[in-house]
């Protein structure tokens, strides 16, 4: 078989824009015969081709699914706004690409949930291919709507629309829910039999097995579990990094996508606790591969996809116990090869002249840091461990060596910040132009550039800022306007992000239930593509808001007291919820945790006895 | 010595909607995975030298493209090019062939295309009549961009060249050869279109590239 696509599909191709995002046919791409498998999954990123295809997470679980001989596995994306139109118009429903099939041919429909702001999409694509939105909409045991990825740490606002959701990471609890689905297939189970089985599974929440009764006040008085659910939720996580699946080829776009390269996943977690992470906190604890897997690794994707350059991907690279040691053995390699190598998230405290010349990042764009506070201060009190004079001190190597651009990434709006702070991050971006002109062997003839972005911040669930008000739209463009104002120097670069996109966000991030309403009006109203400018529409959003009776500040900026019951205090990440509250008050007292190789600070996460918990330090 | 070869290749099926741009991209990519010896520009930012003599537009499939390379190694030998590289290119672009060149791409004038084209609503041979029909007229205009703004550009003269001999009660299909080369190029997209202005229909169509030949209509090879 080669024309996948249906014809109808084929006279639209022509009317949109990039239409080989919409193909399929790509190399590595996965081809079963739909008559030899008996588990159909269709993985479906909600957001368009070209970010989704770089995703990590769906390249892992895309192979994976497909090792097994019996599961298929295609990829869907949201087609672009063109697009949908046409399908819309046409009746086309939304189809995966490999086969072509739409949709509902298929046993399980998964969604990875990367950024509250694509939540609109993920309805959107079920509405497209003409699934009932609502979990109890869909009756049969068929067409099971899953989801995972990091935003499934809060669940809530998504509880209606999906039947199960998997908590922590995939590679297992994923494959146990299908074989489950088999089972109760050849049996003759129902829908409502298999949820409930399924929920027993560690790993697996199903919404629709809770119930939720709330204050008057509109905070939640109850969480109750019904027919034998488990009452907290516990994640799932791989602890032997070495053994568990890796992909030895990636699908190899036709089309040029955001990150066109092959990607090494060398740990996973985070030893830093910087408090405003959500990825550091749900990933605990640190695990590492191995030089010797990661080595091997490489080789064979570059082998198998032809790409000649590997990103190494972490939460923070240079974090991995022996830095030195993976760049000196990997770059022997990448040398011999003429492959590059790339490693993104690297900090800036610990690394040297040699590392920095052996990355192509680096090489390419400039250096990139992310002090994320301007003042000492405010970065103690977010406990993200970056020194002024050591960040300066790398500028400082790093101008003798010729570069000339640096990036610097901070956040407005986090806890306890004073306008002061606000300064402090144009102070900073100043002190990195004045060390320029201080260096004696900077590239002459040409000056430097200092970009400062600065997004705004958003409490997110199960970090130490879990309770935090958000600031509001109004304090937040102040902020901004303020530090425009405090940078004087046209070395500098500012950019800011708006505020309204990041307000919607943090309702999302914390929201519970009671939101799902509003996406089913959203959806209603055609909204899709929020993460995109030209898609957004605040005034219309706050339109929606209002029709349902929601005030949407009560997610977004309100403080929490401790004692209050969080939407989601039933999963269990690992981290217990005292580690939070000790860290949001160390957070007032600007009061820094050592990280988890200097030493062991009791979040919890030791009970899964393995990663960096029982390193020897 | 460096030596010129030319690689003879499909572009079908899915591989038709990928723009020139990513299919000189999957094409270097797959010279680079099947080691071919080929030779580097020198100078600070080496690359492989390839150069497509006639780009394809999107949306339109190729029985017989080209792209030249140049090879370092004497010993070389070319005719194992298309197995080397047919296992790293997608199902859509295969490689049958490659050869010495014979004709500069400069010399290309022409391209045979064959396209199936419907209309919904209207039979093959309705749609058929209603093209013939406006081979009556006096001319078949239509707007194109060129360097120095928009211009009229009269069609007439191509859809008058059509011939629908292959043509049943089903499909409605058609083969023509087109000015194509450096200094003239009609698209067959552009053709269509002025007949959709006319007919006040749109056309779904497929089209073929079969064949480019230089002035004389000698095969380019
Ligand atoms: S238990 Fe200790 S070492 Fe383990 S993740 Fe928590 S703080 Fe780090």
């Amino acid at each position: 078989m080669i024309f996948l696509y249906s014809k109808e599909v084929e006279k639209i191709l022509l009317k949109v824009q990039k239409p080989g995002r919409y193909t399929g046919g790509e190399i590595n791409s996965v081809i079963k015969d739909k008559d030899k498998v008996d588990l159909r999954f269709a993985f479906c990123f909600p957001d368009t081709y070209e970010i989704g295809m770089s995703h990590l997470g769906m390249k892992i679980l895309y192979s994976q699914f497909n090792s097994y001989e019996h599961i298929w596995c295609e990829r869907v994306f949201a087609p672009w706004t063109d697009m949908e139109e046409l399908m819309r118009e046409r009746n086309i429903p939304l189809y995966a690409l490999e086969s072509g099939d739409p949709l509902t041919e298929f046993d399980f429909i998964g969604f990875t949930l990367q950024y509250e702001l694509s939540y609109t999409n993920v309805l959107n694509m079920l509405s497209l291919a003409g699934i009932p939105l609502l979990s109890k909409d869909r009756t049969e045991l068929k067409n099971i709507v899953v989801a995972g990825g990091t935003c499934v740490s809060n669940p809530e606002p998504l509880a209606d629309f999906i039947d199960i959701f998997f908590i922590g990471e995939g590679e297992e609890v994923d494959i146990e829910v299908m074989e489950l689905y088999r089972k109760c297939r050849d049996k003759g189970c129902t829908k409502k039999e298999f949820l409930r089985l399924a929920a027993q599974i560690k790993g697996v929440y199903v919404p629709a097995l809770y119930d939720v009764e709330y204050n008057e006040d509109g905070t939640i008085c109850r969480f109750q579990p019904t027919e034998g659910a488990p009452a907290r939720v516990e994640k799932r996580l791989i602890m032997d990094m070495d053994n568990v699946y890796y992909p030895d080829s990636f699908v190899v776009p036709l089309v040029e996508i955001v990150h066109d390269r092959a990607i090494e996943e060398i740990f996973r977690g985070c030893i830093r606790g910087c408090r405003f992470c959500q990825a550091g906190f749900l990933n605990r604890p640190v695990r590492e591969k191995s030089k010797e897997t990661i080595l091997s690794q490489c080789k064979t994707l570059c082998e198998n996809t032809g790409y000649d350059e590997i990103s190494l991907s972490s939460l923070s690279s240079s974090d991995y116990s022996d830095i030195v040691g993976l760049l000196t053995c990997l770059s022997e390699w990448s040398d011999d090869e003429g492959v590059s190598l790339s490693l993104p998230s690297l900090r800036v405290d610990g690394f040297t002249d040699d590392i920095m010349s052996r990355i192509k990042t680096v090489r390419k764009s400039g250096l990139t840091f992310a002090p994320e506070a301007g003042t000492q201060r405010l970065r103690d009190a977010i406990n993200k461990n970056v020194r002024e004079d050591e960040l300066l001190k790398t500028c400082h190597v790093a101008f003798s060596g010729g570069w000339t651009n640096v990036k610097l990434y901070f956040m407005i709006g986090l806890p306890t910040e004073t306008y002061e702070d606000v300064e402090g991050i144009a102070k900073l971006g100043q002190a990195v132009v004045n060390e320029f002109y201080r260096c004696e062997n900077r590239a002459k003839g040409r000056g430097v550039n200092v970009t400062v972005s600065a997004s705004s911040f958003v409490p997110k669930p199960h970090t130490p800022f879990q309770w935090e008000a958000q600031n509001s739209i109004e304090t937040i463009e102040k902020k901004q306007k303020h530090l425009k104002e405090s940078i004087t120097t046209k070395k500098i670069t500012f950019n800011y992000h708006a505020a309204y996109t990041s307000f919607l966000e943090g309702v999302f991030a914390r929201g519970d239930r009671k939101l799902c309403k509003v996406l089913s009006k959203a959806i209603e109203r055609g909204f899709h593509f929020d993460g995109w400018n030209d898609c957004f529409d605040f005034e219309a959003w706050m339109d929606v808001f209002k029709e349902c009776g929601i005030d949407p500040k009560f997610y977004a900026s309100r403080k929490r007291e401790f004692d209050e019951i969080l939407p989601w205090d039933f999963l269990d990440y690992g981290v217990s919820k005292d580690f939070l509250k000790k860290e949001c008050e160390k957070a007032y007292n600007s009061e820094t945790t050592p990280n988890c190789r200097e030493k062991c600070s009791g979040c919890g996460a030791a009970c899964y006895k393995g990663g960096v918990c029982v390193e020897k330090r | 010595m460096l030596k010129n070869v030319r690689i003879w290749f499909t572009k079908e099926f899915e591989c038709k909607y990928i723009s020139h741009l990513d299919l000189n991209r999957c094409m270097l990519r797959a010279v680079r995975r099947a080691e071919l010896p080929i030779w580097y520009t020198e100078g600070f930012n080496p690359h492989p030298f390839v150069t497509f003599p006639l780009p394809i537009s999107l949306g339109i499939s190729a029985k017989r493209e080209c792209m030249d390379i140049r090879i370092v190694d004497d010993d070389f030998e070319i005719s194992q090019i298309p197995e080397l590289m047919n296992p790293l290119l997608p199902r859509g672009i295969q490689v049958f062939d490659a050869t010495t060149p014979k004709t500069d791409a400069k010399f290309i004038t022409f391209a045979e295309y064959e396209a199936t084209i419907s209309v919904d609503g209207m039979t093959a041979t309705e749609l058929r009549e209603s093209v013939s029909a406006l081979c009556e007229l006096e001319c078949v205009t239509i707007k194109k961009k060129s360097k120095k703004g928009m211009k009229d550009v009269d069609v007439l003269p191509y859809i008058k060249a059509m011939d629908f001999d292959k043509s049943d009660s089903e499909n409605c299909r058609l083969s023509v050869i087109l000015p194509a080369g450096n200094t003239k190029n009609v698209a067959l997209p552009l053709v269509f279109k002025a007949i959709e202005n006319h007919i006040n229909k749109e056309i779904n169509y497929d089209i073929v590239k079969l064949n480019m030949y230089t002035e004389g209509m000698e095969e380019f090879e």
